[in-house]
């Protein structure tokens, strides 16, 4: 059993994330009027459909290219020697401080308090089309899973192979990754939590959304 | 010659990035390569550096991203792109888009409307059956529908019975992959309709169209090929021999490519061999020439064991194999033949400088394509850290590998864990055998995954195969 409230206290120890920002892409860099100490904004709204603080733009074959702020902190550093040049993709831009928010803290917990179910190989992952039009179509935390259950796809150089669930039935709670992207092997691809771990799972929830307080930068 | 006007952008990874830089050091040619964030240890980067002058190596996002090699080319003052295979070859939007942008560049490789025209392999198969160019019966452009699908199917397998065929099989396929990726048998007509779902399902995923096509699947046949080489004035294409690239991977992928296609001198056939090889050179010029073909490229044929030929398709690009037809090709006498520099050379727009009469071949050439694989395991990649990696050298060897010597290497799981291309030189088709057997021999290629199990590799596969190479 979790000690949700070691868990926390640790947690609140170091309640911040280091995000660095970097170019998705080649162009030409140039900054927005940011510097050193100043608090940004990650996107907003309900649907998060308003950007964040833009950092910088970046210009490549004649479009250019917002970069804006993926959450909220605080500017920590700023590569300003970049300014007006040619950068390569993946050149580092901005490091923000970013305060853990309640949502992130609920999302670090759960991943200790579920069933891991975790990529065995480096690869991309994909649902099988039945479990991808089950997920879409149903309301999230509905989708039950069994043991031995043919979920995923695995593709690794174009070849693909199913990959069966193994582990305790129950309802996929979190899905851990992105289609089209790789990922490491042992990172964590759903969470499952079985009917009768529910109750205690909402009860962390609980404690996470009364404990955490979001501090307002 | 002079090429200090132009600098070449080498929009691909890996070995044929290496061959590309090599054959701009031939041409004293300036080049600027890119590599993406996993491929940051390959030879490929390594070499750039070493050789590469100013503004000669960009990191980016993605190989397949077009607006990042278009702003590197601009950035690093390129004049042509050279787009390897895979990625970007054979895709006639970039080449267009290459040729038709404001700050036009070269694109080295055949020019837009012709990778238009025979890209498309059902197009090829089109233009093929107007020249009177066999061909392999089955549909003719991408099937979408699964009714038509249906239809398609069953009368290739009512035409197989028909000519008392005893397992008749279809073959379905994703019309845009390529490579032998997204091929399926079919053999059971009550099958078909799961495959061709499967098929469609994995087309939209990797290659985003879901056309398929539907064709007899032919069973013990021959895979050859026909080099092509002309230059840009496209009016007198030239061949540099066929290639023999029958031994494959259960997934139909080339392992072993043999050069030239048939040997009738010392092997018997069921067939007029000779007359075969000399069929499919003539039905491959005679395209070429209809079309106007301004590059390299090369013409893929199957012949069943009747000594019957039909066209595959054309790749309208230099391919792996080039080599291994290099090796074995003079002109006017002259050897060590690069088909990479002359594909550049003829790309900015030189003249071939000789006719087919200056062309001849000696000996027998053999390619190996060595590949961290389980081929017992039906060819699964092996994907880990390389640790030990060395072969006798020999002069009649030639290795091609972007994997470093000098230090482990970890094979990146984006792309195909190809290790190394060795082509080996024989004065016939024995001693070409017992060279390659050689190399083989003294190779030592060792290494472990993250779960401690030892490398695989498909060097014993190659060697049991050397001995059946061009026996029908």
């Amino acid at each position: 059993m979790i000690n949700i409230s070691q868990l926390l206290d640790e947690i609140k120890s170091s309640p911040y994330n280091e995000i660095v920002i970097s170019t998705p892409h080649t162009g030409k860099i140039t900054f927005a009027d940011i510097k050193e100490g100043d608090c940004v904004l990650g996107p907003q709204g309900i649907w998060k459909h308003q950007p964040g603080t833009q950092l910088a733009t970046l210009e490549r074959e004649r479009n250019f290219k917002p970069i804006f702020a993926p959450d909220k902190g605080e500017i920590s550093l700023v590569h300003k020697k970049l300014e007006g040049l040619f950068a390569e993709a993946g050149t580092e831009l901005v490091v923000l401080r970013h305060m853990l928010t309640r949502d992130e803290v609920q999302r670090m917990i759960l991943q200790k308090a579920l069933h891991l179910f975790r990529a065995p190989e480096r690869a991309k992952y994909y649902f099988t089309p039945e479990a991808d039009k089950k997920i879409r179509a149903s309301e999230t935390r509905t989708m039950t899973v069994r043991n031995g259950m043919e979920l995923f796809i695995m593709s690794r150089m174009k070849r693909e192979v199913p990959l069966h669930y193994s582990g305790p039935e129950g309802v996929i709670y979190e899905i851990y990754f992105k289609y089209n992207a790789n990922l490491e092997i042992g990172a964590p691809l759903i969470g499952v939590c079985s009917p009768a771990h529910l109750p205690v799972i909402q009860d962390m929830i609980a404690r996470v959304q009364t404990e955490w307080f979001e501090k307002t930068e | 010659m002079d090429n200090t006007a132009h600098k070449l952008l080498i929009a691909n990874r890996g070995e044929i990035a290496l061959r590309i830089i090599n054959a701009c050091g031939k041409l004293n040619l300036s080049f600027t390569a890119v590599y993406t964030a996993e491929d940051a240890a390959s030879g490929h980067v390594q070499l750039a550096r070493a050789k590469g002058g100013e503004k000669s190596l960009f990191r980016i996002s993605s190989y397949h991203d077009a607006n990042e090699l278009m702003a590197v080319a601009d950035e690093a003052g390129c004049t042509a792109i050279h787009p390897g295979y895979g990625f970007f070859a054979e895709d006639f939007r970039f080449a267009r888009r290459v040729a038709k942008r404001d700050r036009k560049l070269l694109f080295i490789a055949p020019s837009w409307k012709i990778i238009r025209e025979l890209g498309d392999k059902i197009n090829t198969k089109r233009l093929a059956r107007s020249l009177n160019v066999p061909t392999v019966p089955g549909s003719d452009r991408p099937i979408y529908d699964e009714m038509e699908a249906d239809r398609i199917a069953k009368t290739i397998f009512e035409f197989q019975e028909q000519q008392d065929i005893t397992h008749p099989l279809v073959l379905v396929k994703a019309s845009a992959g390529g490579g032998g990726m997204g091929i399926e048998e079919v053999y059971d007509p009550d099958q078909f309709r799961s495959v061709f779902r499967r098929i469609r399902n994995y087309a939209m995923r990797q290659f985003k169209d879901e056309g398929v096509l539907i064709e007899q699947r032919i069973t013990n046949f021959n895979h050859l090929e026909v080099q092509i080489v002309s230059d840009r004035t496209g009016g007198n294409p030239v061949h540099f021999g066929t290639r023999n690239c029958t031994i494959q991977s259960t997934g139909l992928q080339k392992r072993i490519e043999v050069a030239p296609g048939f040997a009738p001198d010392v092997l018997d056939y069921t067939f007029d061999a000779a007359k075969v090889l000399s069929d499919i050179v003539d039905y491959s010029l005679t395209m070429a020439r209809n079309v106007g073909y301004d590059n390299v490229g090369t013409w893929e044929w199957i012949v069943t064991r009747k000594g019957q030929p039909f066209l595959m398709e054309v790749n309208t690009r230099i391919q792996v194999e080039n080599g291994v037809s290099a090796r074995i090709a003079r002109i006017r006498g002259k050897g060590d033949i690069d088909l990479i520099a002359e594909q550049i050379r003829l790309g900015l727009g030189q003249n071939l400088g000789y006719t087919q009469d200056d062309i001849t071949f000696e000996g027998v050439g053999i390619e190996y394509r060595l590949i961290a694989e389980d081929p017992e395991n039906s060819f699964t990649p092996w994907v880990g850290r390389i640790e030990h990696f060395q072969w006798d050298n020999a002069p009649w060897l030639t290795l091609l590998t972007h994997v470093p010597q000098a230090e482990p290497y970890e094979i990146p799981v984006e792309f195909d864990p190809n290790l190394a291309l060795a082509i080996v030189w024989g004065k016939d088709l024995e001693q070409a055998r017992q060279r390659g057997l050689q190399f083989l021999h003294s190779l030592q290629l060792t290494g472990q995954n993250a779960s401690g199990e030892k490398l695989k590799s498909n060097a014993a596969f190659l060697a049991t195969n050397t001995e059946s190479i061009l026996r029908f």
